[in-house]
């Protein structure tokens, strides 16, 4: 790939003023109009390619029976089975795909087949000028993070964050409910049902209802996206957050990132999801709970918080649209995170 | 204007705190000796070796209070920090700088303590000491040239240091203040009040313990974030004890750095002697400095 004309490109913008006083003067200005891509009907076509992590064509089997069974088509783009490394191909060959994939008016939704890391190294050299014309659902989480908070950043449409084909059971009848659930709540999501999902109230929930654009993913990534053009702007959001395989201190010290870029000042509500944290080293215990390092940056703020919440690294992870108004409801009789 | 804090003379006391993890007391005797054959003075803090049970040296309390008492006592002419580890950043907004900003005096730490050396250079333009803390001074390490270095800093000696060149160099010379630390410290800040700006400047980085995608993605947010487009010049220190997933990345660190920054203009070095190992120079966060990479050599000499 030549980056010489990626780094040449952001040149004019680092040229005036630093990437803080870009920041602050918020010279990329957030769209206002929310634009939902259209739903899908039968026989409308997913495209699956792998923007991030390495995965084979007999991976992603089970994923394309059951959108089959779904009756839509499938449309398998070339970065599935190529590898480099970690990578599902070189980055000209997993952009290249992608960018096919959001060209092509026939694909209606794209499924990413997997996370890992990767989509940071294409994403400044995407064309979005078709998708703008024609936008279609962009579907998958954790590394899938950057797509959705950069469209949302940048052009207000709504996206899928959900599981990936990496997740779709080899045997369906023997997979747990949870799983199926949140592998059925994709079809309920890109077939324009309203998502309302009724979830387990936990101890530490912070009690309150509110209705705000819903946006969020891997907070990993949310701080990776610090200060570039696809950093997430929460203002009068429900921002929802998950992770897996951080230390605990780590973990803290992304919140006071979330904290300090001033992300959780202003939200509506906050949604915790999965965070699957590594083990504390021996003699290095952190000696928090995820709930304390949350609870202890909002205490003074005073909207509904959650925990728990079916969404991350594991078998209940339910479909949920960013960019999209929802209603949270967080009472100590029900849980309910709501699409308008 | 940047703001030097007066150079240390025989008789002045040092201070010794723990603002991040836990250190045992046992592990800063070799430096507070060696302080004290300086001519030093030296004043324990309370947090090093305390009874925290957990991974910090105190709570944030008792480590705010620490430091902030001895940023703002008068008789203390230094601050030296035990250890990094986490938590700097947990008590950074609650730091009164009031005081600190009418008598300066040298913070001197790395790694987790990079968060006062970027808070303090972006807030307050005062010089720093990106340095070798409390445990380096053993195993010998009192008697090498980099503790040496950290000697000439704090007592207003010039310093100018040298190191082998690199295959990965770009060859150039540059004369900027110098600022930087530990990469993923330098990249949570971004967005952040702590946050540097990095125009014009020469810019240092080192990390430890990091997976190596995780350093790429850690490039990746300073391309984006646009701090490393307008560098003066750019010194890549050590990655040490780094990472690979289970399917390796399959570029080294340095290899990965010298893409992103493959069509840079400034002058570049690698393998600098910066970061979590003995080979770690005393370096001045805001002070000039004039890098030459060279064919034969690379040298940072202070201005």
């Amino acid at each position: 790939m030549n980056r010489k004309n990626f780094i040449s490109a952001l040149l004019p913008l680092a040229t005036t003023a630093s990437a803080m006083a870009l920041a602050k003067q918020n010279i990329f200005k957030e769209p206002s109009l929310k634009t939902a891509p259209a739903y899908l009907k039968k026989g409308d076509t997913i495209g699956i390619c792998s923007p991030a992590g390495f995965i084979t064509l007999e991976d992603i089997q089970p994923a394309i029976a059951k959108i089959k069974e779904w009756e839509f088509d499938v449309k398998i783009g070339a970065s599935i089975g190529k590898r480099d490394f970690t990578f599902g191909g070189t980055d000209e060959e997993r952009k290249k795909d992608l960018q096919q994939m959001l060209d092509d008016k026939k694909v209606k939704a794209i499924l990413c087949a997997r996370g890992g890391y990767g989509i940071v190294r294409i994403i400044d050299d995407l064309n979005f000028t078709k998708f703008l014309l024609h936008p279609k659902w962009i579907i998958g989480f954790s590394d899938v993070t950057v797509l959705h908070n950069h469209i949302n950043r940048n052009f207000g449409i709504a996206s899928i964050h959900s599981k990936m084909c990496n997740s779709f059971p080899v045997d369906w009848n023997a997979a747990e409910p949870a799983q199926q659930n949140s592998i059925e709540s994709i079809r309920k999501c890109l077939t324009g049902e309203k998502m309302n999902y009724d979830f387990e109230w936990t101890l530490n929930n912070k009690t309150g209802n509110c209705t705000g654009q819903l946006v969020g993913g891997n907070l990993r990534t949310i701080e990776n996206l610090s200060g570039s053009k696809s950093d997430l702007l929460t203002k009068n959001k429900i921002l929802f957050v998950e992770d897996t395989g951080e230390y605990l201190y780590s973990i803290d010290r992304m919140f006071w990132n979330l904290k300090r870029t001033g992300k959780l000042a202003a939200l509506k509500g906050l949604i915790i999801g999965g965070f699957k944290t590594k083990k504390d080293d021996a003699g290095e215990e952190f000696g928090k709970s995820v709930e304390t390092i949350v609870l202890e940056k909002v205490k003074e703020y005073h909207y509904p918080v959650c925990f728990d919440f079916p969404v991350g690294h594991q078998k209940n992870n339910v479909a949920l649209k960013c960019g999209i108004l929802h209603h949270l409801k967080i009472t100590e009789a029900a849980c309910i995170l709501k699409e308008l | 204007m940047i703001k030097f804090p007066p150079n240390l003379k025989k008789g002045n006391c040092i201070g010794i705190t723990c603002p991040a993890g836990f250190m045992p007391k046992q592990k800063a005797q070799n430096c507070i000796k060696t302080l004290q054959q300086w001519g030093f003075g030296v004043m324990v803090g309370k947090t090093l070796g305390s009874k925290s049970t957990n991974y910090f040296s105190g709570s944030d309390e008792e480590r705010l209070n620490e430091l902030q008492a001895m940023m703002d006592n008068e008789a203390i002419h230094a601050i030296l920090f035990g250890r990094g580890g986490y938590g700097v950043g947990r008590i950074i907004d609650k730091i009164n700088f009031t005081q600190f900003k009418k008598r300066p005096k040298w913070l001197i730490g790395y790694s987790d303590i990079t968060i006062l050396h970027a808070h303090i250079h972006s807030n307050f333009n005062i010089a720093t000491l990106h340095a070798p803390m409390a445990a380096a001074f053993n195993n010998g390490g009192n008697k090498n040239q980099f503790i040496d270095s950290l000697h000439k800093a704090i007592t207003g000696k010039k310093t100018s240091f040298t190191c082998a060149v690199h295959p990965l160099n770009k060859n150039g010379n540059a004369t900027a203040p110098l600022v930087g630390g530990n990469l993923t410290l330098l990249t949570h800040l971004i967005g952040t009040a702590s946050d540097i700006d990095t125009t014009n400047k020469i810019l240092f980085i080192e990390d430890i313990g990091e997976l190596v995608y995780g350093i790429d993605r850690m490039f990746y947010q300073l391309l984006r974030s646009a701090k490393l487009q307008n560098l003066a010049g750019l010194i890549i220190g050590s990655f040490t004890d780094t990472r690979n997933t289970e399917r390796p990345f399959g570029k080294s660190v340095y290899e990965l750095i010298n893409e992103i920054i493959t069509s840079a203009n400034y002058p570049v070095c690698f393998d600098f002697p910066v970061g979590h190992r003995n080979e770690n120079y005393a370096l001045k966060i805001g002070g000039t400095y004039t890098l030459k990479v060279g064919k034969q050599k690379v040298q940072l000499s202070a201005l």
